[in-house]
This record gives C-alpha cells, structure tokens and sequence, in this order.
C-alpha cells in the first residue's frame, strides 16, 4: 500500500514556501518604506533621545493589537456571528473600542519607560518623549483600525479568508502608518 | 384567554430551547436574539438572550478553566470548539471591550517592554547606527521579518504538536528539519533582497561604497541566520515544555517568539554595528 505523500515528502519550494515567501515580499517593501521615511527624517526623529527605545516597540504594538483584532473579527465572520454588512454591533463596537484603549495604553507605557531611560541613564528630563508615542498611537490607530476593519470585511466578502492576507497586510501598513504619526505627532508637539 | 395561549406558546418555546439546545426560527418564535451556525451539524443553533441551560453555564465559567462542559457539548451536539469558545468569551450578557482588555493588556505590554529593552542597546550605539543610512532604512524590515519568522516558526511547529507529528526526538523528524531549512533559505534571500532595496533607496542621501554595501549585506545576513535558528531552538523548547503541561503551544509561542525576535534584533544589531563599523 502506498503512504500518504506527507509534508516531508512534498517539494522543498511547495506551496507553503511560495506563501511564506509572497507573504514576505509584502511585509518586506512596507518595511523599507517605513524606513526610508525613518532614514528621509533622521535628524527630527532617530536623534531624539530615547527614540530608539520606544520604535520597535511601537512598530510591534501596531502588528500586535492590528493582527489580533482582525483574527477575532474573522473567526467572528467564520462563525456568522459577525455580519459582514453590519459594522454597528456589539462585538464589533467592542473589539474597536478595546484595541483603540489597548493602543493608546500601551504607547503611554512606552513612553514612560524611554522617559525613564532618559532620566536614569541619560540624567535628561525630557517630556516630549511621553507625550511624542501617545499622540502618535492615537494617530495611527484612528487610521489602522477602521482600515483593519474595511480590509477584513471587505476580503470576507470577496470569498478570501481573512486570516492568510490580513497577516502581512496590517504589518506592512502599520510600519508606514507608525512612521507617519511619529512624524506628525512631532509637528504637532 | 388568547394572551394566555401566547404566553404558554411563549414558555414552552423557551423550555424547548432549554432543553433541545437547537430549535427551529418557528419553534422558538420571538425568544430568539442570536442565532449561530454550527458548521459540523449544519443546523441553526438558536441561542436565547438567558443562554439555554448549559450554554447559560458555560458563559458563566471562569475563562481559565478548560470545563468539561465544553467538550460535552462538542461532542453530544456537535458544536465546534471556536463556536463554545466565542459563545464562553462573547456571549450575551459578557462586555466584549473589557473581555479583550483584560486578556491581552499583560502580553501586550510584556511583548512591547521586551521589544524596547533591545532598543537600549542600539540607544547606545545610536550615533554609529544612525550614520549608515541603509541600515536605517533597512530596520523596520528587518524587525518585521524575523517577527514574522517567529511566528510562522510557532504556528507550524504547534500545529505539528498537535497533530502528533513530532516527538521528544524532535532532530530526527524530516518534516521540522525541512521546515528549518525552508525558513532559513527564505530568511537568507529575504534579507539579502531587503540589504539591497535599502542600499538602493539610500544611495542619493548616502555614498554607498562596496566595503560599506558588504557591511550591510553581512549584517543583514548574520542577522537573519542566526536569529532564525534561536528563534527555532526557542520555539521547539517552549513547545515541547507547555504541550507537556497540556497547554496549547499555539497562546504562548507567538508572543514568545516575537518578542524575543524583537529584543534580539535590536541586541544583535547593535552588537554588529559595534564589530564592523
């Protein structure tokens, strides 16, 4: 009798590494825009003291909450207790709200520890560095969110699963969005 | 007297929904508020706003405890385990803002701190980093990348686990080593492919001399391998350890795995910068 062709077995290039790599390519050319605008604004952003601390992560926050958020809306989806064309419901009002709170309280968080940084290790007081990643997650969560729930919507409804796309699309989004609120926010401040 | 009949229509509706635990729209008439499919038994679960009787219990469970309820319910009426699961978390009656809250604020905030703690490290060599451009340009995508491998690494390897594929002589499973070999090859190309779009996007603010272009690809390089194969080592061992405490890998591995990415990245990174410029 014939074995089952297992993984093993199966080509070293299978489908599975076509996905990781197409994946990767996605997540890949978000990184570097990310960083050209990084590199673009290097003497306002990266000489700031302490900034280095709070970016990876900032960048990492945004892929955290973000990819979570859209894995319980498509299980949400899967299961039919989200309504793809009803965004005014409890669940989905929860979760909006939940991930809006989690990103705010997180970058506060940061803040504080490169404020702290800053204190002990560079004997500086520099305030602009708390306020620098709440206004900016606040920023870049009124951005990613809604479109992390449009996307993920909007993918279901096309017949694609939510949960193999959403993966590199929120990472590669996000680093451009956190970019972009850094740099906002510190036109503001 | 034709009150009376509707509201004993009313009552027996909800007692069958009690005790059936699946109705009929017409049978349950207007006590329905939530109706979920079951995928397996490919019936309408009609869920009432008081969850019928042992639905009712098992949204009331503390989330920590695995009840047996949950599987008894799987089983006798063949609800999928993602349906009890968000019926448990989401359910009527839960405050779904405060549910995700509570759960995720701790790793959230542990997979952020230890993220940062790699930046400490680079703070310090900030003044060298900075100077190489490419390197600038190329951190995000670094950051992302081997995060990403870290959790490809976790969800495959959980899912081995699970399925029974892998053993306690985990270095002899043809199946992980080519998934170790498959990620190490994508982690290789994918760095040499981000050192050069970084070099290319910074050649106009930043002369990019050959020494400084094998630099950056070494870094990358060095980077990406090594990290891949701690990011494994860590991955199988943490899986290993919570799969024997008969806990799902799959909760703990990704966070895990991320933030040691992150902190290593960062850790390596400026230790590299250190040594070749």
């Amino acid at each position: 009798m014939a074995e089952p062709k297992t993984a093993a077995r199966a080509g070293f290039f299978d489908r599975d590494f076509r996905e990781m790599f197409s994946s990767q390519l996605v997540s890949l050319t978000g990184g570097v825009i990310a960083g050209a605008a990084l590199a673009a604004y290097t003497d306002k952003l990266l000489l700031l003291p302490g900034m280095l601390i709070i970016l990876p992560g900032f960048l990492e926050m945004r892929g955290n909450i973000s990819s979570s958020f859209a894995s319980r809306l498509s299980s949400g989806l899967f299961l039919r207790v989200i309504d793809p064309n009803k965004v005014k419901t409890k669940i989905i009002e929860g979760n909006l709200a939940a991930s809006f709170f989690l990103a705010v309280f997180v970058s506060l968080v940061l803040g504080l520890v490169a404020f702290a940084f800053n204190y002990f290790f560079l004997h500086e007081v520099y305030w602009k560095i708390v306020f620098l990643p709440l206004l900016a997650g606040v920023i870049a969560n009124a951005i990613e969110i809604p479109l992390t729930l449009a996307a993920t919507l909007y993918l279901f409804k096309k017949g694609h699963d939510p949960n193999n796309l959403m993966g590199p699309f929120v990472s590669s989004t996000g680093d451009v969005t956190s970019i972009t609120s850094l740099l906002i926010a510190l036109a503001v401040l | 007297m034709n009150e009376n009949r509707e509201n004993s229509a009313k009552k027996a509706a909800e007692r069958r929904a009690r005790e059936k635990l699946y109705c009929t729209r017409e049978e349950c008439g207007n006590v329905l508020e939530k109706t979920f499919h079951a995928a397996h038994a490919h019936k309408r679960v009609v869920v009432t706003r008081h969850l019928p009787g042992k639905l009712e219990r098992l949204r009331a469970l503390p989330r920590k405890h695995f009840h047996p309820l949950q599987h008894e319910l799987h089983k006798k009426h063949k609800l999928s385990h993602k349906t009890l699961f968000y019926v448990k978390e989401y359910g009527p009656h839960s405050n779904v803002a405060g549910t995700i809250i509570k759960e995720s604020v701790k790793i959230l905030l542990l997979a952020s701190i230890v993220s940062s703690l790699g930046g400490f490290a680079l703070e310090h060599v900030k003044a060298a980093f900075v100077a190489i451009v490419p390197l600038v340009v190329l951190l995000p995508a670094l950051n992302d990348m081997i995060g990403d491998y870290g959790s490809i690494i976790s969800a495959r390897f959980s899912t081995m686990l699970h399925e029974g594929r892998v053993r306690r002589d985990w270095w002899k499973n043809a199946a992980l080593r080519k998934l170790f070999l498959q990620i190490l090859v994508l982690a290789i190309f994918t760095a040499a492919l981000g050192a050069a779009a970084a070099l290319v996007v910074s050649h106009t603010d930043f002369a990019v001399s050959a020494s400084v272009a094998f630099k950056v690809f070494a870094i990358a390089l060095v980077d990406a391998v090594l990290l891949v194969t701690v990011l494994f080592a860590v991955a199988v061992v943490a899986g290993f350890y919570f799969f024997g405490k008969r806990e799902d890998p799959s909760n703990f591995l990704i966070p895990i795995t991320t933030s040691v990415a992150d902190f290593g990245n960062m850790l390596l990174l400026a230790l590299l910068v250190t040594v070749f410029f």
